[in-house]
């Protein structure tokens, strides 16, 4: 497949996926902002609004987190009981861009909710140039892993009553029993070790640090770069070579 | 002219199938190019199992399998720019339009948008979808999904297709349009590998024709061919009860239905058979075996029986477990 190819299967893929999905129920617009508002909404009212910058950082995180998760429930669905994974390997989609495309397309859905923390976070005096392109740089690489994680994942499942399972042990394990919305100094010292396993983790502390949640230095930055980076190539490297294009 | 797929001792054992034999036992089988090439054999038989893997979609266990010049374990990419896939039980996306099932299948494939939108209303036009292309699939019944689907492939520009059991759910009208397109598509020179269960469409549409049981090859050739491969190449109907052991020195009764006796013989013993009923004043009717009576002859079942659970191809389902 050429260059000019794979550019409009990739726009084939968001339209189909992430456009008109939303002609015949609108309220794929809003589902993904349930979550993340349910949690700052917590947070605030339990911490008496000082935890609220945590609630929009971590909002922000999980919003993006969720198009992973719903891509896996995609994904599943359109391989076991539409059989769309098989007509597109018969044809000449490469995994890659069937991916992207479709990951693509879950974006269309967190788009809204993005905007909202968006709003919330210039509103509560979050944002500046340093925490923006932080920010930008963190939810690329959420998107990223999640993505490759879900359609690993999603290569795997018998039926799309598995995502069911495992859509809230994903966000379990990422977003809330990581340090997502809320300092990792509030953890038990064992706690604080195991939340270094999350991507999760690192991606949090590089925004709570760029907004002044937390202190973090230079040195620790590159660290939670760095790690947050190589969990996403390693999730990439097991898309690579363990998810099921072909099955076996 | 070169093969469209060379299939030589092929096998495919599922991970972690508990069947007895594999679900492909050493399948050999040559597809001209052009054409339409059937797959017939009962449910379980290693039809799907064989196209999943000449698409692309599935692993082989061992054996040689080229598709349009490439080895399906090495050159998958090349393979996949020329095919497309109607796979058995593929439904489309319940929230696109008619339209958008076939014109985003297009543009998926790369195709510049005036092509797609031009080869859209064609396919449709062709499977007289035409009245359906703003209605959105949710609302349509299962064969004008499963005709949706059709078009969507047969608008495309692909050399090689594979159509698994296309035509199930279809009422006999909608059948016979896809049919025609079937027909068109193959005179454009166009290689279709068409697998089915409808002993009547794979009749009426190949040139040449496999019967699989139990993931072998049993028979092949074209239909005239199959007729002269069968001991009893004629069928006589006698429509009124005749005590079999009467009718055994003519040739093999097989079965007795609704009243009726079947017969199948040899050309002489068959003419004889006939007389023999019309002197009797019987009603008696005569003629080449259909595909349904080769089938029944070679594996000794009828192909609506399906292979026994031990020994059939997994589901879908139980592929991807």
């Amino acid at each position: 497949m050429s260059g000019r190819h794979r550019l409009r299967a990739l726009g084939a893929l968001v339209v189909l996926n992430g456009l008109i999905p939303i002609r015949t129920q609108p309220f794929y617009v809003v589902y993904l902002l349930a979550s993340p508002l349910s949690f700052l909404f917590f947070i605030s009212v339990l911490s008496s609004g000082a935890f609220v910058p945590f609630g929009v950082t971590g909002g922000l995180i999980l919003t993006m987190l969720s198009a992973g998760t719903g891509l896996q429930s995609d994904m599943t669905h359109y391989r076991q009981d539409l059989k769309f994974q098989d007509i597109v390997v018969a044809s000449p989609v490469e995994a890659p861009t069937y991916v992207t495309g479709m990951a693509l397309s879950e974006l269309v859905y967190s788009t809204p909710g993005l905007g909202v923390f968006a709003v919330i976070f210039v509103v509560t005096g979050l944002a500046n140039l340093q925490s923006i392109a932080v920010l930008v740089g963190v939810l690329l690489l959420v998107w990223a892993f999640a993505s490759a994680l879900a359609f690993t994942l999603a290569t795997y499942l018998r039926d799309v009553r598995e995502t069911f399972m495992f859509s809230p042990l994903i966000s379990l394990g990422l977003s809330v029993l990581p340090p997502v919305y809320y300092p990792i100094d509030r953890l038990p010292h064992w706690a604080q070790t195991a939340a270094l396993f999350s991507p999760t983790t690192y991606a949090a502390q590089l925004v709570q640090g760029s907004v002044g949640l937390y202190s973090l230095s230079f040195g620790h930055a590159l660290l939670d770069w760095g790690a947050l980076i190589a969990i996403t190539a390693a999730l990439f490297l097991v898309a690579a070579f363990k998810a099921r294009w072909k099955e076996p | 002219m070169a093969s469209a797929v060379v299939a030589q001792d092929l096998f495919k054992v599922y991970p972690g199938s508990h069947s007895r034999t594999p679900a492909l036992d050493g399948l050999s089988l040559t597809v001209p190019t052009g054409g339409v090439y059937g797959l017939i054999g009962r449910n379980g038989a290693g039809k799907t199992t064989f196209v999943r893997i000449a698409a692309t979609q599935l692993a082989l266990t061992s054996g040689s399998l080229s598709v349009l010049g490439h080895d399906v374990a090495r050159e998958e990419r090349k393979i996949r720019e020329r095919i497309a896939c109607v796979p058995q039980e593929s439904r489309p996306l319940y929230f696109l339009t008619v339209e958008e099932v076939v014109y985003y299948y297009l543009k998926m494939r790369g195709l510049p948008s005036v092509e797609a939108r031009r080869r859209t209303r064609e396919g449709l036009e062709e499977l007289s979808l035409g009245e359906y292309r703003r209605r959105l699939v949710s609302q349509l019944s299962g064969g004008l999904r499963r005709r949706a689907m059709c078009a969507m492939v047969l608008a495309s520009d692909a050399e090689m297709l594979f159509l698994d059991e296309p035509t199930t759910g279809l009422d006999p009208i909608a059948r016979r349009e896809v049919w025609a397109a079937i027909r068109r598509a193959s005179r454009e020179q166009r290689t279709i590998l068409l697998t089915t269960h409808y002993l009547d469409e794979a009749e009426a549409l190949s040139q040449r024709l496999v019967l699989i049981e139990r993931g072998r090859r049993i028979l092949e050739g074209t239909p005239g061919e199959l007729r002269g491969r069968v001991r009893y190449p004629y069928r006589v109907a006698l429509q009124e009860g005749v005590a079999p052991e009467e009718l055994e020195p003519y040739g093999r009764v097989a079965t007795v239905e609704g009243g009726q006796t079947l017969v199948f013989a040899r050309e002489r013993e068959a003419r004889e058979l006939a007389r023999w009923a019309l002197e009797r004043n019987l009603r008696v009717s005569m003629g080449p075996v259909s595909l349904e009576d080769i089938f029944l002859d070679v594996v000794g079942r009828s192909i609506d029986e399906d292979t026994p659970a031990e020994d059939a191809e997994p589901g879908h389902d139980e592929a991807k477990a």
